[in-house]
């Protein structure tokens, strides 16, 4: 498979959000600033290159009667690794993102990965995949963020950006504050899908179309 | 004290099933909740099957942890509370499939389904950060699969007629279930005024 | 692939299991050695920030033992302007940790909140640094005795929808008056 492809894939026609719906524990939960997404979808594709990588290494060394236990032990591993690092070094994202940082193990994307691909695949082929699926995942993360927190507490950037304030852009007392709540985060995502399903379809029409022309 | 421990007890029960139900409001176990829930029977097995596993499991890491915290490894938290969860779904399995065959039957397409179920680990993980005892901790799993329970099949039921409703062609499929959740979590929250303490 | 016994293939499966949680477990030990000394060190940190926020300019000469009735007081810091007392209230998601200062006179100096799992937007506001969540602290400066939420007949003003969390922070704050004014009784 070409870069290109594998990039097509992991960013819209198999986003691991809005097509294989992997992962939407997080995706619902967290995405309530700009620095949530942004940290969780890097620590997501970090922990997947590494256990992408490390599983496909191991391939032809862990028997397939165990691999599931196997995947889950190194997974788990990567995901502990991760979580001491940010608690460690920074802080504020492991504060904000709790409970959440452990359960990357139970991430059906990581462990989808791992056996999809990783365990079929060579070494950098799957590095490949883990950015790539990595990256769709985060940019999905960070396109919710952004509609949450602008509706729900009317900034941009918070956590980031102003001090951590984010820039204001809806005066306060007018943002609508069930959108940061989970209410907000069933809302979102269904819109977005329902968004991409849109633009999905689009491109293939105009593909048709361009056919049909020739 | 007594009083307390069992306004504390109750308390946990109730959050746990409504105000801070483990789907709707703390968005653990998404994953089933979209998946399985396409038909009230299966999510009715589903939900059952998780129920019992999480009241295992929190039960099984309560003793986990205790032996953890004895020789210091808390690091090792995740890795081994996700083991201990793979194996007691595995026992579960094996066992019901002996001696229960019938239960195997409706529960068993389930079970391994249930080890990469975030409801499971964030129950345990929560109990240790919560500093439960055993019998809280076991509490706290059982009413949070009940919640649980209670949200897949209520939204199961009202997904099986959305699926036969018109709706625009970009939201058919999971975006309409999404917001169909959405609107659940919003009756919900009503629920969070609810709190015995 | 040649046969072998099944007692030899279980065991093949099980060293292999073994051999990767070995792996593992030796790889989070090493992380674990590096990392843990600067977790210690950030949440020690953190604490002493906080104190220094409800005690300005206070010379913090250690902890105190003290007696607590209601279980929330954790740890008391003595110093030459009053205490700081950290208490850990149950709110809506969880314990909220948090220090008080108070006075040798039984008056609240300062609140500060260490660590909180409320709801982002509404239980969280008490702890951020934004204008509402400083209004919502400051309110207790000065105040003594036992407090309540004004929907329970107080004089606090709760964040608008987070009366538990309010009620909460309330309950941990009456938990520190009542400590330190136990230990002015006997000191």
């Amino acid at each position: 498979m070409k870069f290109k492809d594998h990039v097509k894939e992991g960013l819209l026609t198999k986003n691991p959000v809005t097509v294989q719906l992997l992962g939407m524990c997080s995706t619902l939960a967290i995405t309530t600033s700009l620095f949530n997404g942004l940290g969780m979808g890097l620590a997501v594709t970090v922990i997947l290159i590494c256990s992408n990588v490390l599983i496909s290494a191991l391939r032809n060394f862990i028997p397939s009667q165990i691999r599931i236990a196997a995947y889950i032990v190194i997974i788990a591993g990567f995901v502990t690794i991760v979580d001491l690092i940010l608690q460690a070094y920074l802080q504020e994202l492991s504060e904000s993102l709790g409970v959440f940082i452990p359960l990357i193990v139970v991430n059906c994307m990581i462990l989808g990965r791992a056996e999809a691909f990783a365990s079929k695949n060579g070494v950098l082929a799957s590095a490949l995949d883990g950015l790539c699926q990595g990256f769709g995942y985060t940019v999905a993360l960070v396109v919710v963020c952004v509609i949450r927190e602008l509706l729900g507490s009317g900034t941009f950037g918070g956590g980031i950006l102003n001090n951590g304030e984010g820039i204001r852009i809806i005066p306060q007392g007018f943002p609508a504050m069930q959108m940061v709540m989970p209410v907000g985060g069933f809302l979102a995502l269904g819109f977005v899908i329902a968004g991409s399903q849109w633009l999905m379809r689009k491109l293939e029409h105009r593909k048709k179309d361009k056919e049909a022309v020739r | 004290m007594e009083g307390a421990y069992s306004q504390a007890l109750l308390g946990i029960l109730f959050s746990a099933i409504l105000s801070e139900n483990f789907i709707l409001v703390k968005f653990y176990g998404i994953c089933p909740f979209m998946g399985v829930s396409k038909k009230i029977d299966t999510a009715l097995g589903m939900g059952m099957a998780v129920t019992f596993v999480m009241a295992l499991a929190s039960a099984a890491c309560y003793g986990v942890n205790l032996a953890l915290e004895a020789l210091d490894l808390q690091y090792m938290q995740t890795v081994v509370f996700i083991l201990v969860i793979a194996s007691i779904v595995q026992v579960v399995e094996m066992f019901l499939k002996k001696s229960v065959p019938a239960l195997y039957k409706a529960l068993g397409v389930f079970l391994p389904l249930i080890t990469t179920n975030c409801a499971v680990l964030g129950v345990a993980l929560v109990n240790v950060q919560a500093g439960y005892d055993f019998l809280l901790s076991v509490v706290n799993g059982a009413a949070g699969g009940l919640g649980f329970t209670l949200a897949i099949v209520l939204f199961a039921s009202i997904r099986e007629r959305v699926e036969k409703a018109e709706c625009p062609q970009a939201f058919k499929g999971f975006p309409i279930a999404l917001i169909t959740a959405g609107l659940m979590a919003l009756a919900f929250m009503g629920f969070s005024g609810m709190k015995i303490f | 692939m040649k046969q072998e016994s099944v007692v030899k293939y279980i065991l093949r499966l099980a060293l292999t299991l073994l051999l990767i949680t070995g792996v593992v477990a030796a790889a989070l030990a090493g992380i674990n050695s590096i990392t843990a000394p600067k977790i210690l060190e950030n949440q020690q940190a953190k604490i002493r920030a906080a104190i220094q926020t409800v005690l300005p300019e206070a010379n913090i000469s250690g902890e105190v033992a003290f007696t607590d009735a209601t279980g929330l007081v954790k740890t008391v810091y003595g110093s030459d302007k009053g205490y700081a007392v950290e208490v850990a209230p149950v709110g809506f998601g969880g314990d909220i940790t948090m220090l008080v200062g108070v006075s040798h006179e039984g008056k609240i100096l300062g609140v500060a909140v260490v660590s909180q799992t409320e709801t982002a937007g509404l239980g969280a506001i008490v702890a951020a640094d934004s204008q509402a969540g400083q209004s919502f602290r400051d309110q207790f400066v000065g105040l003594s005795g036992t407090l309540a939420v004004e929907k329970d007949g107080g004089e606090i003003d709760s964040v608008t929808g987070a009366t538990i969390t309010s009620r909460a922070v309330t309950d941990g704050i009456n938990a520190a008056l009542s400590c330190v004014a136990d230990l002015e009784k006997v000191g």
